[in-house]
Formats: C-alpha cells, sequence, structure tokens
C-alpha cells in the first residue's frame, strides 16, 4: 500500500488512507474549512492518482472512524457479504471504476456487488468519477422501495410534496397540498416540516394529511418531519403516520448530536409495523448532506463524501422507504457554489444507488450561495437522466418556512415530458382520475387548487 | 366635415378646457408606469386565469404566504412569477454580498470594527474567522469603548447588510435609552463588519461585559431580505455552548417592527440583567 | 400555559342556562421568536340544566332578581367554583328580557357572582356571533370552507349569524321567536307580544290577549313565522313585513341566500326533539318548530346539524367572548383590570394631528367625549403607524401624553390600544415622557370601536397578555 506518487515532475506523499480519500475529493469549501482538503488541483490529481492504485480491501480495513468507537462502521463492516467482498478485495479502485462503468456489469451485477461494498469504497470510487460517469453508472441501477406505494420503478420521477408554512397554519399547509397535487405532485410523499417540534402540532398535521390521502384516495405516502422521538410519541397517541423521519450522519457521534441512535430508529419501525397507517413494508425516511457531520464535529478528520457515503451504509441496514440528500441547504461554508452543489448532488445520488439505497434529491440552495434556479433545475435535470427516485415541489421552488429555494411544483411535469417519465403507476391513475393528467402531461385542469376544494363541498 | 374642420373643432374645444392650443389629447395622457412586479399589489394578483372556484382561491391565498394560484405556461412558471422570483431572489443576494454605506453607520454615531475575515467571500466560507476579532479591532474596542457596562450592545452585518439598513437607526434608540432610563450602565455601541453571531462572546470578554447582545442581519429568504435577530447572552466566553444565548428572530417591517423590537428586547435584557442568566437558563 | 376560569350567564325570555370553562392560553410561537399567546382549546367544564327564567309575578315582563340570583347561586355551588375563581366571561340577557329595568336588576343581583372580572353584556349583535360560535356553525364553516347562516330561535327573538370561512359576514336580529304568544292547553290566551300581533294582523287571523284561540290560528301564525325566517335567510318573501318586525338595536337586514342554514336556539331543540303536545311548552314554540320543518328553509337550504341547540348562547359567551391583547404590550402594574371603559377610536384627522405633534384636535375630542358620555376614563383607540422610525413615534408619543394629561380628569389613567404593533415601544416612550405623573398602559390586537366599551383583565401568561372583552352595550 503506496500512499506516494509523482506527478507532473512533483511528488506527494500522503500519510493516511483518510488523507488520500479528503483530497481525492473534488473542491468542496467544506474540505477546505475542516482544513483537510487537496492544497492544489495537482495535489487533488495525485491522491487520485493514489487512490486508483489503492485496493478495495486498503479502504475496507481502514475505515475513517474506527470500528471499536462507531455504530456505523460496526454495522457496516458486520453486514458485508463476504463471498461478494471475497471476490472483489483484490481490485483496485480504478478497476472497481471500470467494472462499474464496463457493459459487464448490469444491472443484476451492481445489485450483487452493493453488497461487497463499505462506505469507504463507494467514497472511492465515485472520487474517481466524473460528472458524466456518475450519471451513466447511477442510471444502471434502480433501488425500488415499498411503503403504500413502490417507489423508483424504471421509467419513472416522483416528487415529494412539501407543502410548508411559516406558523404551521393547518388550512394554509393545506392549500399548499392542493396546489402541489393539482400539478402532479406528491407521489413519494406529502411531507411536512414543521415550526413546532411538538407532538401536538406534528398530530394535527398528520391528521389532516391523513383525511386528504383518505377523501380524495391519494394512493401516496404521509409524514411530517419532526425529530423522530416527537414522531414516536405522536404514533404512540394515535397519530396517523406512513413514515418516521430522521436526519442522519455518517458516525454514531453525529448521530448522537441529532438525538437518536439506531436503537431509537428500531423503536419507531416496530412502532410503525403496530400502529402505522401504510402497508409497509419499508416506513423509514432519511435526510442526509454533505457537511452535516463536520457542522457537529462528527466527521473524525474525514472528507464530507466519504461521511455522506456512511449515511448510506447506516440507511440501508433500516430499508427506508426514501432517503433524501439536502443537498443545497448547509450552505456556502460546505458547498460554496452550484459547481459544487451539482457535483455533490450527483455523488450522493450515485452513492446511494451502489449502496443500494433509494434516493431522492431535494436540489436546492440558500441565497448565501453562489447559485441560483437555473442550477437546481439543472441538476434536477441531471437527477431524471440518472434514475434518481423523486426530486422535491415546494410553490414556485420558494420555501417559506425553511427560507431556501428548490425544485418548483412546475418542474417535475416539464422533467417527466423531456426525458420520458411518468410518475409512479397508480398516482398517474389518479391524476388521470382527477382530470390533472393524460397521457403523462398536465390537462387544461391542471395547476388549480380549488379542484380539491369544490369536491370538498 | 373634412379632416381640417375636425381638427378645429377638436383644438378649440382642447382650449376651452383649458389644456392649452395645440396639445393633442395622445400628448396629455401619460404612458402608464409599468407595474412594479415586486410590490405588494402586483403580488396580491392571482395569475391563474378560471379557477374552478374564484372565492375558494382568494381564500387558500390568504392562508399562507407560499406563491400558490400562481397559474402556468405549460407545465412550467409565467413569465411574471418567473421575474417575481428572480427579483426577489436578486434581493436577497444584494442583502448577502453588498456592503454598508459607512456614511449610515457614522450617522449613527458609531464606530465600525471587524473580525478576521478580509473580504465577504472569506466571510461566507469560513464561520471561524467570523467569530474572532481582527487585532486592530481588538485593539480599537478596548480604546474607545466603555469598559465593565452592565450591557453591551453592538450590530453586526452578518448575512444581511439589508437589514442593518432598514432597522438599525429604529431599534438601537429605544433599546439604548430604555435601558440607561432604568438604571443599567450601557457599554459604547458600535458596528462591526463580518460578523458572526458568537464574536460577541469575545467582545463580552474584552469588555467585561455582564451581558451582551448583537443585533445582526439574518440569512435571507426570498420573503424578505430584511430580516434581523438579537442575540443575547450573560456573563458570555468564547466556547460557551449555543444554548446559553437568548434569540429574538424575525425583526423587520412585516414581522416584528423595530421599534416594537426594540422596546421588547430591552425588556428581555433587563430580565436577564436580573436572573443573571440567558438561554436556557433563563426563566420565562 | 395558563387556563382561564371562564363564566357564561345567559338569561332569556324563557330560559336562563350557566356553564364554566376553561379557556386554556399558550404560547405558540416558537422558542427563538417574539412571544405570540393564542388562545390554544376551549374546554367545557359544566353545563347547568335549562331553568326557566323566574319573573314576577305582578309584571311577567320583569325578571325577579332575588330568585335569579339564587339559581346563579345555587349552579355555582354544583360546578364546584367560587365567584372568587372566574377569571372571565359573560352574562348576557338576551331577547326580549333585555330592556333597561331587567338590566339593572341583574347587575345588581349578580354582580357578586361574577368575579373580579366578568363582563355583563349584550346587544342583539353580539347574541347573533356568540349564538352563531356556541351552535358551532361558526366551526363548520372553518372546517368546510362554506358559508353556514346560524338562526338562533329563542322565545323572544331570532338572531342570524351568518359566517363565510369561519369569519362573520353578516348579522342581524328579528322579533320571531316561540314565546311571543303565551297558550294553556284550552287555548286560553294569556298574552300577545307586539309583533305576534303584527304577524297575526298580516296574516289577518284574530289573535288577542285573554282570548281563546283555535290550533289552526296558532298553526297559520306559526307558519308565517317560519316564511319570515326563510325570508330573513334571503329566499325571498314579505319583505316589507320582516322589516317591521326587525328588533330596533339590530344593524343588519335580510341574509345573503345560498348559505348551508345551522338552527340553535330553545326552537331548534323542539325541532331536533319534537314533543308530541303542540303546546307543551305553552307557547308557540313547538308550532314553530314544526312549521319550521316543514317550511322553505328546510326544504330549500342544506341544514347543518348543530353541535349547540338550546345552550348555544350560553356557551358561546361563557367560551368566546375572551379575546387576548397582542404579546408585546406596555402596561404599568396594578393599572389591571379595568372595567367598563368607554372606547374613543379617535378620528382620522385628529390622529393624523397627533402624529404630526398637533396635540389640539385630540385634547378636544377628550373632552367632548368625556363631556358627551359623561365618562370619568376612557380608552383612545388609534390606528398606529406601521414600522416607524424612532423620531415619529417619539413626537406622537409626547403629544399623546401632553394632550390627554390636558383632557384627562386628575387622577384617570392614560389607556390607549393601537391597531399597528407598536404597543410596547409607545407604552415605553410615553412612560418616560410622563415620568410618573400618569399611569399608562398600550394594548394592541384588540379594536374597539366609539361607542363600545372594554374590559380588560389582569394580566396572565407572566404578564405578557391582558385577556380583553369588549361590549356593545352597558346595562344601567
Amino acid at each position: 500500500m503506496k500512499l506516494r506518487t509523482t506527478l507532473a515532475g512533483r511528488s506527494f506523499t500522503f500519510h493516511s488512507i483518510k488523507e488520500v480519500l479528503a483530497k481525492a475529493n473534488e473542491e468542496k469549501s467544506g474540505d477546505i474549512l475542516a482544513g483537510i482538503a487537496a492544497q492544489s488541483d495537482l495535489e487533488r490529481i495525485a491522491a487520485k492518482e493514489v487512490l486508483s492504485r489503492l485496493l478495495v480491501e486498503d479502504l475496507c480495513e481502514n475505515p475513517v472512524v474506527p470500528y471499536e468507537d462507531d455504530e456505523v462502521t460496526r454495522m457496516n463492516q458486520d453486514s458485508l457479504d463476504r463471498e461478494v467482498y471475497g471476490s472483489i478485495r483484490r481490485m483496485s479502485i480504478a478497476e472497481l471504476r471500470e467494472y462499474i462503468l464496463s457493459y459487464a456489469a448490469g444491472e443484476p451485477e451492481l445489485r450483487r456487488l452493493s453488497r461487497g461494498l463499505t462506505a469507504e469504497v463507494v467514497a472511492g470510487v465515485c472520487k474517481l468519477m466524473g460528472n458524466l460517469d456518475l450519471v451513466y453508472a447511477a442510471n444502471k441501477v434502480r433501488v425500488t422501495a415499498t411503503c403504500n406505494t413502490t417507489i423508483g420503478l424504471r421509467g419513472t420521477l416522483a416528487t415529494r410534496l412539501q407543502p410548508n408554512h411559516p406558523t404551521d397554519n393547518v388550512e394554509g399547509i393545506t392549500a399548499s397540498l392542493f396546489e402541489g397535487l393539482s400539478y402532479g405532485c406528491g407521489d413519494a410523499l406529502l411531507g411536512l416540516n414543521p415550526v413546532n417540534d411538538t407532538v401536538a402540532a406534528l398530530a394535527e398535521v398528520l391528521k389532516r394529511f391523513d383525511e386528504v390521502k383518505r377523501r380524495f384516495e391519494i394512493p401516496t405516502q404521509i409524514c411530517v418531519l419532526g425529530h423522530i422521538t416527537t414522531q414516536i410519541e405522536a404514533v404512540k397517541r394515535g397519530a396517523p403516520c406512513d413514515m418516521i423521519f430522521q436526519s442522519i450522519a455518517g458516525s454514531q457521534k453525529g448521530n448522537t448530536e441529532f438525538g437518536f441512535s439506531s436503537d431509537t430508529v428500531r423503536e419507531a419501525m416496530a412502532l410503525l409495523k403496530q400502529r402505522g397507517t401504510a402497508k409497509g413494508p419499508d416506513v423509514m425516511y432519511f435526510e442526509t448532506g454533505q457537511g452535516s457531520e463536520l457542522s457537529s464535529d462528527a466527521h473524525y478528520g474525514a472528507d464530507q463524501v466519504t461521511m455522506e457515503a456512511r449515511c448510506y451504509a447506516f440507511a440501508r441496514e433500516f430499508h427506508p422507504f426514501m432517503v433524501n440528500t439536502v443537498v443545497g441547504f448547509i450552505g456556502p461554508e460546505y458547498l460554496y457554489d452550484s459547481r459544487q452543489v451539482i457535483r455533490a448532488g450527483l455523488e450522493d445520488h450515485f452513492m446511494a444507488k451502489l449502496s443500494g439505497v433509494p434516493m431522492g434529491c431535494d436540489c436546492c440552495y440558500t441565497n448565501h450561495m453562489q447559485a441560483d434556479q437555473n442550477d437546481v433545475e439543472n441538476l434536477s435535470m441531471l437527477l431524471g437522466c440518472c434514475g434518481a427516485n423523486y426530486i422535491l415541489g415546494v410553490p414556485t421552488g420558494d420555501d417559506v418556512m425553511l427560507n431556501y429555494q428548490t425544485n418548483a411544483y412546475h418542474d417535475v411535469g416539464a422533467i417527466r415530458e423531456t426525458l420520458g417519465l411518468r410518475p409512479l403507476p397508480e398516482f398517474e391513475k389518479w391524476l388521470e382520475k382527477m382530470g390533472i393528467m393524460e397521457n403523462g402531461r398536465l390537462t387544461p385542469r391542471a395547476g388549480d387548487p380549488t379542484l380539491f376544494t369544490a369536491m370538498r363541498g | 366635415m373634412d379632416d381640417r374642420l375636425i381638427q378645429l373643432i377638436v383644438d378649440e374645444v382642447v382650449r376651452q378646457l383649458g389644456r392649452g392650443v395645440g396639445a393633442t389629447p395622445a400628448d396629455t395622457v401619460p404612458e402608464a408606469e409599468p407595474l412594479d412586479i415586486t410590490s405588494p399589489e402586483a403580488r396580491a394578483a392571482s395569475l391563474l386565469a378560471d379557477p374552478a372556484s374564484p372565492d375558494a382561491l382568494e381564500r387558500m391565498r390568504k392562508r399562507t404566504t407560499a406563491r400558490i394560484g400562481v397559474g402556468r405556461a405549460g407545465p412550467r412558471l409565467n413569465t411574471r412569477t418567473m421575474l417575481t422570483l428572480r427579483a426577489d431572489h436578486a434581493q436577497a443576494r444584494d442583502a448577502v454580498f453588498s456592503t454598508i454605506d459607512p456614511k449610515f453607520i457614522e450617522s449613527l454615531g458609531l464606530m465600525t470594527v471587524r473580525t478576521m475575515c478580509a473580504d465577504k467571500q472569506t466571510f461566507i466560507t469560513r464561520p471561524d474567522l467570523g467569530r474572532r476579532l481582527s487585532p486592530e479591532s481588538e485593539k480599537l474596542i478596548l480604546e474607545k469603548c466603555v469598559h465593565d457596562p452592565d450591557v453591551q450592545i453592538y450590530a453586526a452585518d452578518g448575512l444581511s447588510t439589508t437589514a442593518i439598513r432598514a432597522n438599525l437607526d429604529r431599534i438601537l434608540p429605544i433599546l439604548i435609552e430604555t435601558l440607561t432610563s432604568s438604571g443599567l450602565k450601557v457599554g459604547t455601541p458600535f458596528y462591526m463588519e463580518y460578523g458572526r453571531v458568537a464574536a460577541e462572546d469575545r467582545v463580552a470578554e474584552l469588555l467585561g461585559a455582564k451581558v451582551v447582545c448583537v443585533l445582526i442581519g439574518e440569512r435571507p429568504g426570498l420573503a424578505t431580505a430584511s430580516s434581523m435577530s438579537a442575540y443575547i447572552a450573560y456573563n458570555a466566553h468564547v466556547g460557551m455552548p449555543e444554548a446559553r444565548r437568548t434569540v429574538v428572530s424575525n425583526i423587520h417591517k412585516d414581522g416584528l417592527n423595530a421599534i416594537e423590537a426594540g422596546a421588547y428586547i430591552a425588556e428581555v435584557i433587563k430580565k436577564i440583567y436580573e436572573q443573571k442568566a440567558s438561554g436556557i437558563e433563563l426563566v420565562k | 400555559m395558563a387556563t382561564l376560569l371562564s363564566v357564561g350567564i345567559d338569561i332569556g325570555t324563557t330560559t336562563t342556562q350557566v356553564v364554566f370553562s376553561h379557556i386554556e392560553l399558550d404560547n405558540v410561537a416558537g422558542y427563538f421568536s417574539v412571544p405570540r399567546i393564542s388562545i390554544t382549546g376551549r374546554k367545557l367544564l359544566y353545563k347547568s340544566r335549562v331553568h326557566t327564567t323566574p319573573l314576577l309575578d305582578h309584571d311577567r315582563a320583569l325578571i325577579d332578581g332575588e330568585r335569579l340570583a339564587g339559581i346563579v347561586r345555587d349552579e355555582y355551588g354544583r360546578a364546584g367554583f367560587t365567584p372568587e375563581q372566574v377569571d372571565t366571561g359573560a352574562v348576557i340577557i338576551t331577547g326580549e328580557s333585555a330592556r333597561k329595568e331587567n338590566a339593572s336588576v341583574v347587575l345588581e343581583r349578580l354582580s357578586r357572582f361574577a368575579g373580579e372580572f366578568v363582563v355583563s353584556t349584550a346587544g342583539p349583535d353580539l347574541e347573533s356571533v356568540v349564538a352563531g360560535k356556541g351552535s358551532g356553525a361558526c366551526l363548520y364553516s372553518e372546517q368546510n370552507e362554506c358559508r353556514v347562516l346560524n338562526l338562533d330561535i329563542g322565545g323572544g327573538t331570532t338572531n342570524l349569524a351568518l359566517f363565510d370561512t369561519g369569519e362573520l359576514v353578516h348579522r342581524s336580529c328579528y322579533d320571531i321567536g316561540g314565546h311571543l304568544v303565551l297558550v294553556d292547553h284550552d287555548l286560553n290566551v294569556s298574552s300577545v307580544s307586539a309583533p305576534a300581533r303584527i304577524v297575526a294582523e298580516a296574516e289577518g287571523v284574530p289573535l288577542a290577549d285573554g282570548s281563546r284561540t283555535s290550533l289552526d290560528v296558532l298553526e297559520r301564525i306559526a307558519k308565517r313565522m317560519a316564511d319570515l325566517l326563510a325570508c330573513a335567510a334571503g329566499l325571498g318573501g314579505d319583505e316589507a313585513l320582516l322589516e317591521r318586525l326587525r328588533t330596533s338595536t339590530s344593524t343588519g337586514g335580510i341574509a345573503p341566500a345560498g348559505a348551508r342554514i345551522c338552527f340553535s336556539g330553545g326552537v331548534a331543540e323542539c325541532m331536533a326533539r319534537m314533543p308530541e303536545d303542540p303546546l307543551a311548552y305553552g307557547d308557540l314554540g313547538v308550532l314553530l318548530g314544526r312549521a319550521l320543518l316543514e317550511g322553505r328553509l328546510c326544504r330549500e337550504a342544506q341544514v347543518i346539524p348543530a353541535l349547540e341547540r338550546i345552550s348555544a348562547t350560553v356557551i358561546g359567551a361563557g367560551i368566546y367572548t375572551t379575546s387576548l391583547s397582542g404579546s408585546t404590550i406596555y402596561y404599568q402594574p396594578g393599572i389591571f383590570p379595568v372595567k367598563n371603559v368607554p372606547a374613543l377610536r379617535l378620528e382620522d384627522e385628529v390622529e393624523r394631528a397627533c402624529v404630526a405633534g398637533d396635540g389640539g384636535p385630540l385634547a378636544a375630542q377628550v373632552e367632548w367625549f368625556m363631556r358627551q358620555g359623561d365618562a370619568t376614563r376612557l380608552l383612545v383607540c388609534l390606528k398606529g403607524m406601521r414600522d416607524p422610525s424612532y423620531d415619529a413615534l417619539a413626537v406622537c408619543a409626547r403629544t399623546l401624553c401632553g394632550a390627554l394629561d390636558k383632557a384627562l380628569p386628575e387622577d384617570a389613567p392614560v389607556l390607549i390600544a393601537v391597531e399597528s404593533d407598536t404597543a410596547k415601544a409607545l407604552g415605553t416612550l410615553m412612560a418616560r415622557i410622563s415620568d410618573g405623573k400618569r399611569r399608562i398602559a398600550v394594548i394592541d390586537a384588540v379594536h374597539p370601536m366609539t361607542g363600545e366599551f372594554v374590559d380588560i383583565g389582569p394580566p396572565v401568561m407572566s404578564g405578557m397578555v391582558v385577556p380583553v372583552a369588549v361590549k356593545t352595550l352597558l346595562f344601567g
């Protein structure tokens, strides 16, 4: 295992695999902030070159957070398919990259491969991929999951409808919800980020979501994204709930900072199995995003791409219905501009697919980043090409509660039409029944939220 | 009648109306000013043609600030909605990236100090540097400011200079006067460029302030770029837990207006001073 | 979180009822926001049985204060509350009972049950709203995003309130009710009130005190009344006759058509549980209920079920008459509670002058108002300024202080209600200017009109807010 190379006549030496992984990253302001990024473009390529020669087992045997200290590492290592791993452990990361891109690796091969990869290997190969590589490779694989409906089918692009409100006013939330449904959004999830993380606030919105779902017989899922413990309490007190949400990190310390552990997730799953309103079996919803470990000082000196891959290793143990990278929310100190955000979105989606996680993306930006709505549209188009499970939808892209911008209700229709994609099949039938969609296109009635109030009587 | 005669009659009528000979109606009707698409009136209008229930749409739009009932062009946004969004984003970016006019700060009688950030880009990407004062600034503060105040108040740009410009002259006088008149020793206020919230911990340490309060620009959303927050802490020191800060947010003309916020924050500060506690330790 | 104990006492033409409820307050703003105290729950704790309103033997139009006090005292006992525990609430005298003599009797006899802070309030417009909230009509319209017209049909009057998605959009009151004709089982008429006489005349049937009548005549009168209520609900009909029956103090006229209908009040009770005996209550109530069930209103409009029928008004009074001030207000310790303070809304030009620093017109208006109403205190209501600058608000504060100090009696406090969210700032500035000369309070989020009266209770929720009740008509 040589952590040395010469490039353009200059020699580069690295001191650890962790350092190689960090410096092999495409430029990210978060790695610079952490003080672990490559000092120059040439050093970055040198690290990539060293990384390309490392073996799968080098990365597997050197997790960035020690096995003894961290349950994420332990879960990842312990669940590895030893047979698959045995067949690839002597491959170099360069060879692994080429295998993934080769015609020999179809969907079944890649699905099998993913069982033998640790997060560090997934992250490592990602760092050797160009953007088109990330699109091409990710598009080979679909990861499906089933809650009330099945997400991730080839030829579909779903949406999470996010009807956030600055004060959690249920009528205001419902108004925004109807607007979104009238644009054909909401097949992945009707999901609200609440302002007030209280059992009462969550229960009130869940009740309304459930009412609307039942009254209009919408084939979809509902969730209110409070803290996992608040959601558990709400369900215990009888709130209707299809799915429980939690933000996750790539280390146990990060998850502790978020206020939960793997046991909390198990408790949530068991509870939903007993008292949830969904058929299942997949009932968890996780959110991630590069840089969150650094912001809670739980990154162990590792780079943000590797820590992100570890989130997926954690997530897949719980068979989530959906995982979401909120890619541009964290701010410019982690992802500086649209270039970094787009790269991160493609990386996260690829790594999730390679980890076997049903992945979608909140293509977003804050107003102190060097990015605008065009960049969100670019990224969501690219993710449509990748075969991402879903994107988001909020009114005109402006989230009035979280104060950031993501995809508009108006985006998914255009992307679906452009790329020949459809909503999830049951949902499309429902849209047709409601007169909102016909032959994969919006009807003249679409875009009118009062379609639903008129029917409420 | 020929055209000439008609023209004569028209001219005469116009003259008699006191508009002056020779003015034609076309000259007297000014071209309508184009609508400011960011104005409240423009925003109030729904662009959705022919909704199933216009009344219901009106009610729905009243219940959320989310932009609903906006209509569409094919599957996409109408031009006006798209341009309004871009205008709001432009204002938000201006709030973050523009620098404040030094004359405004001087007009309030404030001196300007700086953190370790040399420019906006550094400030945006290096929160750690935005929490530390430059050595020159530390010196300046020690020289010019009253030491050991009961309350030290200062302003910082944070992520919105627009917020400072819109609110500081309204909030500062009532805040300082109310505290002074209730017998507290109020320190010398100043303005900090490229400041993050936690820089207040260093300010408190430097001056030996019992209570420190920074009035700082919030990260702008599309709805408003002029929102300010106050972060207040008792006995602040570098490295203290964030939970020890008391926060008053959403200070702007459509949230809690600045002068009312000033009166409110003065009361909060008095309570913090009396209880010798802030943040989660403060009994509300 | 805080809880207020609220009492509601409804003294109607025929029935009297008492309820106790809890009004729950909480800070609904997030941890990092300025507090926003809201009413988060209203819980009915106790509902008394329906008592017959006690009347004097020698004059059946006058309330027997002695016996009324007895009823209320007993109900306090049964509910397990003492007057001292009550924080807020309302006594409402409705229908025919709402005459001046009765009002003073009630005020005199019930004041000691009213606790430190109980509103005595009435007026047909307010009754309509109170009944419509108590019946559940308001809530239904909000939850179903539709229009609901509540008809609270009591003994002497029918109060109409139209709600559109939870908001009141129309109210009116007519002298139509079940108790306007009193008749025994032998069809001897013991009393015909004036409105009933008008209806009988229009219908062309004889009806007089002391005479014998027939079921047919009574049915015809009841049907005519039901038809007039359909007219009042906008379904068309004899509008001229209806106008003659409009309660003199009611401001609204015929309601717009097309709303769903909700019935409350005693007659609605008959409609829901129709007694076999058409003269079960010795009045027109049962027949009017039957006529309504068979009439145009029920045929042509969609009728929704009421949550409360006969108790709608008392529950509305007990639960819905208290509102809250804004959560950033200014007051000096001990200034609240205040009761029955007349409100004076400044005319626009007076307020403009005030903002410009000229207190003359304000002083003049205040002095005139105090003389007119023979008042010793008042609540000055202003629009206020939106996001004012410090200098502008300081000028306004100075002018207000100067003018009010001149115009108010020696020891009267300065009480101000401002519409814009500037109460704390304005109060803080005024207090500094006044420098202890007068006691000062400035509140916001309440909008009383000139001619209305205001009660402001002691501060709650760590002193952040005060409960406020606005009354349209004051007894005594």
